[in-house]
């Protein structure tokens, strides 16, 4: 069914300016996958009479099972403009055949990592909001994503049938709801707003935001209507499209418009948008579902819809779809707008450059990707990996944003941690084929140009997730996508069968190639530890590595949650430690960083590429630092770019600079593995103030000043005050009023605090935010379903970090209790180490 | 002292200091002399068939900068003691053998005491690669066991294990922390139990 062929799509690869890259983001449940199938059967890959229920970007069997989107898809479309509308394009086309390219990404907060990598090949975004329940958490997690990337949003208002038949809306009451929600997406999108961007929001009158229902296939913008009046009014198409929304009237009597809702006699006028746009549909709806058939008959005439012999059978239910997709097909009505609003990767590129690309601004690369040249040396961005049939190997899914990569070309593979002019993370090799990916099918072409994404075959083995792929020997990486989840929980899995081992080893890097956000690795107590965003992300990942990476059977334990270990107050002494030679010593206090400096510095609003003097003005003018202490941070950590600083207070010491190295080496590792329970340290700043170090280079090397920096970093630790900090999930819950009662008491159980409790205009439902532990989160989604009967459905994401304040050292306090449990997991000795093993008395 | 041997110099007595006996330690934090093993350094002049002229630390690493002048009480005047006593002892002594390979301060102050003394100091190690030289020692069939530890990565399971046992370990941490593989920073000392200058050989 197929009617568009390969060829045609290539051909219009070429014409950069005709393609749009969207992806489909929303939250969940809000209809993302079933939306985009009306627009593949425009395309014509599936017959028109599955769309709606094929949900065709969902490829996996346990997607299809679940009824959610786990992998995000992507498919190509042909669209065919008509010629006449071709003016209302405001950025530069080229004949009238247009090529989508349009990601759909899943709408789980536990898979925005999935999201990210989606966002980041695409210029545009197709926001899908539910009519009833408006915009959820997700949604505005997604849409901020949107727009850090730098990617422009248009909005459709999904499942109206459901306020139409379930609710049975007034037609102002209908116009009121879609108000607010246009506005509450307003609200987001001016707040994240990047000036170099323009105008971001959504205006219905100007046609980013269209209405309808993916599962009946129907939809509009009021571009639709505006066409359908325009004749008849004989006004302008924009003008009639101005007067539909917002405090527009008509008055039939005089045939005049108005700006006020009542007439000269005081007599209530109905709102344009209500008489012209919902009218006709409520009076559809109205006629069909109510069987009234000549009434039905007179409708479809007027509105020149035809239906074959065997649709006039119909009733109810199937005979509204087939008349409504006929009277406003969705599909028509969302590609004209992606086609017209959205950005084309010429349009796109010349602002998300600088976003983009981690060397300067004005070397080849950069100018390739502005320019979206595809004679420039080809840039390339791939941003995951999609499991082939081929058991073990994976194409790499990615964006050319400049150049053109074919098959056989030879390029540098750069990973995320490739420096320029270095030869660590580098590989020079071929590109065994190019490929174009549509849903669940791959094609085979023969190259991609700049603009397009494409899917590559025989890079899998050099890169682990995420890479530049580059044939300009000066190329500088794509910036890093930066994930809004990170992997809070965790758990070890071992296999039942000691032979299985390497099978399993095997099974843990598939499964961290496959998935951007996934975390494996091993601990020090040999254990393998798969790291996930949330309990359904970690169930998805181990089901996956039993069943198709691995294929062995496994053991796992329960899930645990990662800790952060932070400090409570200044160290009460100042902490010293000799080097294993005696000769070199160390003085070093600790003291807290306050919560909103961390959180910058993991926001990467302070980071450690900054310029010492502008962070250091910063940080004097915004935290209350020391100018002096400032400016001489001498580094991030753990991994460079962690929310500790290493603090050089020390006044005049000699050769300091010689060890700065080592200090920094052993920053890093004392970070990454804290002093209580080998957890990370979380806004710790540490301060060395003095210095005393052997006459002789030979004496104070790496060997012996990197433990005893180690060592001065957690005696100071020790002393001040050290405590922990657990991850926090911000719970949205939408549920009728009734089971509230149980909301509460399951939350209350679970240590979980409400803090905002707002009824949904409009609806009997009620949308509770809540606090939780992610540790108790353990089985709190079928926990609550069973308190309530089903009816409350949480969403959960990772939200900040709490102190968990107590003394380590009082057995009573839950601080101590999970101390000891966590370093019981881990293999270490039940008890924190005293003080005395890391200070020394001078 | 294979290397003055080879040089055609006669090894005429062995000198050594080791910690003061009312202190009951076995171990100062010296910054020029190994202290650790000094009971068994007896068993050395048997082995070599050399005398032995010993003598009590009393100073403490008074100037610690880099460069060496007369100090009282510092811990170098007590090698000044010693050296002084040997030539008195033996006065055809004319040198003495420096085991420096890369540590300055203790050449320095080494040279210092000779210069002061008449003597001249051979330090045939001197700036020799560290690596090679290693290898150099096991290959000549030197001997010797690690007694004390003090740098990242060894511990007490390392100790008592030779050279050659360690060689891999040691150059593995050279890699990775920067370690000077003849623990020429204090990382370790040994104590030797066969070396071509032995007659006998020491068994522990």
């Amino acid at each position: 069914m197929v009617n568009f062929t390969i060829d045609q799509i290539r051909e219009l690869m070429d014409k950069v300016t005709n393609v749009r890259n969207m992806s489909v983001i929303a939250h969940v449940d809000h209809g993302k996958s079933t939306l985009p199938d009306s627009l593949v059967s425009k395309a014509g890959i599936i017959s028109s009479a599955k769309a709606g229920e094929a949900r065709f970007t969902d490829t996996r069997q346990d997607e299809q099972d679940r009824c959610i989107t786990i992998k995000s898809t992507a498919i190509s479309m042909f669209f065919e403009m008509p010629k006449e509308d071709l003016g209302d394009i405001k950025q530069k086309t080229e004949g009238n055949g247009f090529l989508i390219n349009l990601i759909d990404s899943p709408g789980h907060v536990d898979f925005s990592s999935e999201v990210t990598a989606a966002l980041r090949v695409t210029d545009g975004a197709l926001v899908v909001v539910d009519c009833v329940e408006g915009v959820c958490v997700q949604t505005e997690t997604v849409l901020r994503q949107a727009l850090t990337e730098r990617i422009k949003p248009v909005i459709i208002i999904n499942k109206v049938d459901r306020a139409l038949l379930e609710l049975q809306y007034e037609k102002e009451v209908l116009y009121q709801s879609f108000q607010r929600t246009i506005e509450t997406v307003n609200v987001i999108i001016s707040t994240y707003l990047d000036p170099s961007l323009g105008d971001l929001q959504v205006y219905p009158e100007k046609g980013t935001v269209a209405f309808g229902s993916g599962l009946h296939g129907w939809g509009f913008t009021l571009r639709q209507f505006a066409k359908r009046y325009a004749a008849k009014f004989g006004v302008d198409q924009e003008k009639m499209m101005n007067r539909l929304w917002g405090d527009n009237y008509f008055n039939p009597k005089t045939r005049k418009w108005a700006k006020q809702g009542v007439d000269a006699d005081g007599q209530p006028l109905e709102r344009a948008f209500c008489m012209f746009v919902l009218d006709p549909i409520f009076k559809l709806f109205d006629a069909i579902m109510n069987v009234k058939k000549e009434q039905t008959n007179n409708m479809l005439e007027k509105l020149e819809i035809n239906l074959k012999a065997e649709e006039r059978d119909l009733e109810g239910k199937a005979l509204l779809k087939v008349v409504m997709r006929k009277f406003l097909p969705a599909a028509d009505a969302l590609l004209e707008m992606l086609v017209i609003h959205l950005p084309s990767p010429v349009t796109a590129q010349k602002y998300r450059a600088e976003t983009l690309y981690e060397g300067p601004g004005d070397d080849e690369c950069a100018v390739g990707i502005k320019n979206c040249d595809p004679k420039a040396p080809l840039m390339l961005y791939v941003s995951k990996m999609v499991p082939t049939s081929d058991k073990g190997r994976f194409y790499a899914f990615g964006r050319v944003f400049s150049g053109t990569v074919r098959s056989g070309l030879k390029v540098r593979i750069q990973g995320p941690n490739y420096v320029p002019g270095k030869k660590e993370d580098l590989f020079v090799k071929s590109i065994q084929r190019t490929i174009l990916m549509m849903g669940r099918y791959v094609e085979p072409i023969e190259d991609c140009p700049a603009g397009n994404i494409v899917g590559l075959v025989g890079v899998d083995q050099f890169l682990l997730k995420s890479g530049t792929i580059t044939t300009s020997e000066v190329a500088h990486n794509m910036k890093v996508m930066k994930f809004s989840v990170s992997p809070v929980v965790q758990v070890a899995v071992e296999v039942k069968n000691a032979n299985d081992l390497p099978k399993l080893v095997e099974g843990l890097k598939r499964l961290s190639k496959s998935d951007p956000c996934v975390l494996c690795f091993t601990n020090e107590s040999g254990e393998h530890i798969v790291a996930g965003a949330g309990e359904l992300h970690l169930e998805i990942c181990l089901k996956d590595l039993e069943e198709d990476h691995a294929q062995v059977p496994l053991k796992k334990t329960d899930p645990v949650v990662g800790y952060r270990e932070t400090l409570q107050a200044e160290s009460s002494i100042t902490c010293l430690s000799k080097s294993p030679n005696k000769h070199n010593r160390i003085f070093m206090k600790a003291a807290p960083l306050s919560e909103e400096l961390s959180k910058e510095i993991e926001d990467g609003k302070v980071n450690p590429r900054d310029d010492f003097k502008i962070r250091g003005r910063y940080l004097a003018e915004e935290h209350g630092w020391d100018p002096t202490d400032a400016r001489k941070i001498w580094c991030f950590g753990p991994d460079t770019t962690g929310p500790n600083v290493l603090v050089d207070s020390t006044k005049a010491v000699q050769y300091l600079n010689e060890i700065k190295d080592s200090c920094i080496g052993a920053f890093q590792w004392a970070t990454r593995e804290g002093v209580c329970c080998e957890e990370p340290m979380r806004g710790c700043r540490f301060n060395i103030l003095d210095v005393a170090l052997h006459a002789d280079a030979i004496h104070r090397g790496a060997g012996q000043i990197m433990p005893t920096c180690r060592r001065v970093i957690y005696a100071s630790a020790l002393t001040a005050e050290p405590a922990l900090q657990e991850p926090i999930y911000l719970v949205e819950i939408q549920c009728p009023e009734s089971v509230m009662g149980g909301i509460y008491s399951v939350l209350n159980r679970r240590r979980g605090h409400v803090f905002s409790e707002e009824q949904r205009p409009g609806t009997p439902l009620y949308n509770v935010k809540a606090y939780l532990p992610v540790k108790e989160s353990f089985g709190f989604t079928a926990d609550l379903r069973s308190q309530t009967g089903g009816q409350a459905f949480p969403q959960s994401v990772f939200d900040h970090w709490k102190l968990m304040t107590g003394d380590i050292k009082d057995e009573k306090c839950m601080l101590f209790q999970t101390i000891t449990d966590v370093r019981k997991r881990k293999g270490l000795e039940a008890a924190i180490p005293p003080l005395d093993r890391y200070y020394d008395k001078l | 002292m294979m290397h003055c041997r080879a040089n055609g110099h006669d090894i005429v007595a062995l000198a050594n200091l080791y910690p003061p006996k009312q202190s009951g330690k076995d171990e100062l934090d010296s910054f020029v002399y190994q202290t650790v093993g000094h009971d068994a350094i007896q068993w050395y002049a048997e082995c070599m068939d050399l005398p032995l002229i010993r003598r009590e630390i009393h100073g403490t690493p008074k100037r610690q900068a880099l460069d060496y002048e007369t100090t009282i009480d510092d811990e170098t005047e007590d090698l000044y003691a010693l050296l002084k006593e040997v030539k008195q002892r033996y006065p055809a002594v004319e040198a003495v053998s420096v085991g420096a390979i890369l540590s300055n301060y203790q050449r320095i102050r080494v040279e210092h005491v000779c210069q002061r003394l008449g003597l001249t100091s051979l330090a045939y190690l001197w700036q020799q690669d560290q690596a090679e030289l290693l290898n150099s020692m096991i290959d000549n069939g030197l001997q010797a066991i690690l007694i004390k530890v003090a740098a990242m990565g060894l511990n007490e399971r390392h100790l008592g294990k030779s050279l050659g046992e360690m060689q891999p370990a040691l150059m593995q941490l050279h890699d990775r922390f920067g370690l000077h593989v003849c623990g020429e920073g204090g990382e370790y000392e040994t104590f030797t139990l066969d070396c071509p200058l032995f007659v006998k050989r020491l068994v522990v």
